[in-house]
Formats: structure tokens, C-alpha cells, sequence
């Protein structure tokens, strides 16, 4: 830096410029003046700046409350998304195979069961029908053999008995969760989730939703299915028979 | 990466419903098994197809045949691909990421961990 000599015009400009200066640091001033809330201005004793930290350390606690709220709306809205999917396809079908296979893409898709099974009551409820399982081959109890469970093991025997949704673990049962299938308050069967993937170590409370709706509209949907298959096979055999008896 | 048109490969119908409302901002195009998936690739409409997410067991052609016939067509090799495995083991993705595919969601997953694993895709 080069010292310049003070001549009257250097000091002139000099002045100048310091009365410029001035002036908007006056207008600077009164912005930050009207900016700040009634009673309070900021002063050389920083308690304006302190104020401004507060309100920005304000901002950045409700974008943190934002941001854990935005993560809870996802997992909730992923939740019921689960829920509304699992219940649509339920429902979107009279075909009782096609609920069945619902059922079970509900219990590997959305629940992660690698072994489970779907058990219905025969006629006389002294054994369960094995009508859909996965896995079943690999089960260590091996209590579903042969397509049928006669009982055994004790939180499936237990919900099969009083239609009460359980979830494991439980004193002499190797199954994870045991699901009533309930149609109009009679206990029809229960789906038993014997064993989840791997890499999901255990049930999530969230699973708990999808184990009450599968208790809630399986069995129902299953029902209707079977007796809409039956009534339209005993129609078109009415049908046929009619057909025939007005070709005689 | 934020895809425009998503080819869904997967036997489940329901999870098919599930991609629809997951992948609400894209259009998804559906195929219940790999032939299937192969077809709907062929189409005219479809050539701008730019993610794909692939099941790896499907009756008639699973994932990893489905990948192989994808991969050997260069005007479709470079789609990213998904796999989904439904197994517990991770042989399935492994088998999946080495036959080409870009990442791999096991099941069951939630929404947003698939949409991690699409931005993951252009880091």
C-alpha cells in the first residue's frame, strides 16, 4: 500500500466518501431497526445478534421436528398402503384359489414369512386341513404332514380353540404368530407363521396391523369365494339340466 | 435418478398394486413373468422403459433368465434393474447382481427403501 499525499482534494474525497459511508450505515440502521420485533434494538452489546441466534437456532429445531414428523408421515403412509392393498386384493376376487393366493403373497410380501401355513377345520373340527402352506417340508416339529395338522403344537391349538390372535413367543410352540379365521364369530381355521426370512430377525409392531386385517377379512373373503364357486357350479349345472330338458 | 417409466416383473399381483401407488409419479408398465416382460420390452411404446424391476421367482421365465436375455440385447442392456428376492439367503441377489443387475430389495420392504435403492442408482 502506497501512502498518498493530503492534498485538500484527497481530503475533500476522503470526506466525501466518509459522509457516504455514513449515510448508509445510517440507512442500515433504521432497515435493521424496522426489521427487529417492538422494544427491541440491537445494540453494541449484541444482544440483537443474540436474538437472531436464537430465532435461527429456533428455525433449525422445527426443521429437525419437520423432518422426523415427514419420516413418521412416510412409514405411516407406507403402513397403510400395506393396508389397503392387502385388503383390495382380499376382496378383488371370488375365486378361492385366488384369495388363497393372496393370502399367502400377503404373508411372504408384506409379513416376510419364508414357512407358514393356512389351516381350515374339517367337518367334525378334529383336524385342520392343511389348504395352503410354504415351507412345510422343512418344518422341525413336523406337525403338518400329509396335508393335515391334528394339533401339537400350543399357541396355533390355543387360537384354533378361542379365535384370539397370538403372537409369539409362547411356552410350547415353535409358530411366530397364530391368525384366527373367523367368519361371523365361528373360528374356521388360523394361519400359522412358522418362520420369517432371515433378514428380518423378528414380527415389527407394525406386522401386528396386517396379522388383525388378515384375521378380520381372509377368512370372510375365502368364504364368500367358496360360496359363490359353489352356487355358480350348482347353476350351471341347473343350467345344463334346463338346456337338456328343453332339447328332449 | 428419478425414473419416468418403470417395467414391473413380478408374479404377485399384489405386489404390482403396491408398485402402482409406490411409484405413483412414473408410469409403470406390468408383466407377470419374464416372457410377459420380454413382450412389453418389444413394444414400440415401452423402448422408453428406464428402470426395471425384476422378481426372481416367476413360473415360465424367472429373474435371472429374464436378466440374461436383457443384458444380451444392446439396445436394452443399459436399463438399470432392480432385482427383488424373496429368499432369506442373499444368493439370490448375488446371483442377480452378477448377471447385470444394478441393485437388488428383499422382501418385504418398505416404500422407502426402495425408493433409497432408486437414488442409489445415480450415485
Amino acid at each position: 500500500m502506497t501512502a498518498q499525499k493530503l492534498t485538500p482534494e484527497v481530503s475533500g474525497e476522503a470526506l466525501n466518501q466518509l459522509q457516504s459511508l455514513l449515510d448508509k450505515a445510517r440507512e442500515l440502521a433504521t432497515e435493521l431497526k424496522e426489521k427487529m420485533p417492538p422494544g427491541k434494538t440491537p445494540g453494541r452489546d449484541g444482544s440483537g445478534m443474540a436474538e437472531l441466534q436464537e430465532r435461527l437456532a429456533d428455525l433449525e429445531s422445527d426443521r429437525k421436528q419437520l423432518s422426523i414428523n415427514l419420516a413418521e408421515h412416510e412409514q405411516q403412509t407406507s403402513r397403510l398402503m400395506n393396508l389397503y392393498v392387502a385388503t383390495y386384493q382380499l376382496h378383488a376376487t371370488l375365486d378361492p384359489a385366488e384369495v388363497q393366493s393372496t393370502v399367502a403373497e400377503i404373508a411372504v410380501n408384506l409379513l416376510g414369512a419364508e414357512r407358514f401355513a393356512l389351516l381350515f377345520w374339517t367337518g367334525d373340527e378334529t383336524e385342520c386341513e392343511v389348504t395352503l402352506g410354504q415351507g412345510l417340508q422343512d418344518d422341525p416339529a413336523g406337525l403338518f404332514s400329509g396335508g393335515k395338522y391334528v394339533g401339537g403344537d400350543s399357541m396355533i391349538d390355543a387360537t384354533l380353540a378361542d379365535g384370539v390372535l397370538r403372537i409369539g413367543p409362547v411356552a410350547g410352540s415353535t409358530a411366530l404368530a397364530a391368525v384366527p379365521l373367523t367368519v361371523q364369530g365361528t373360528t374356521v381355521g388360523a394361519l400359522a407363521i412358522l418362520k420369517l426370512f432371515d433378514h428380518k430377525p423378528s414380527l415389527r409392531p407394525e406386522d401386528r396391523e396386517l396379522l388383525d386385517l388378515l384375521a378380520a377379512h381372509a377368512a370372510s373373503a375365502l368364504f364368500a369365494a367358496r360360496v359363490y364357486s359353489a352356487t355358480d357350479r350348482k347353476l350351471k349345472t341347473l343350467e345344463n339340466l334346463v338346456n337338456l330338458l328343453r332339447k328332449g | 435418478m428419478k425414473p419416468k417409466k418403470v417395467l414391473v416383473v413380478d408374479d404377485s399381483k399384489l405386489l404390482h398394486k403396491i408398485f402402482d401407488l409406490m411409484l405413483r409419479n412414473c408410469t409403470v408398465v406390468h408383466a407377470g413373468d419374464g416372457v410377459d416382460g420380454l413382450e412389453k420390452l418389444a413394444k414400440a411404446e415401452n423402448a422408453d422403459v428406464d428402470l426395471i424391476l425384476l422378481d426372481m421367482n416367476m413360473p415360465r421365465m424367472n429373474g435371472l433368465q429374464f436378466l440374461a436375455q436383457i443384458k444380451a440385447d444392446k439396445a436394452k442392456a443399459a436399463i438399470p434393474v432392480i432385482v427383488i428376492t424373496t429368499e432369506g439367503k442373499e444368493a439370490d441377489a448375488e446371483r442377480g447382481i452378477k448377471a447385470g443387475a444394478s441393485a437388488y430389495l428383499r422382501k418385504p420392504f418398505k416404500n422407502e427403501e426402495l425408493l433409497a435403492v432408486i437414488e442409489g442408482l445415480s450415485a
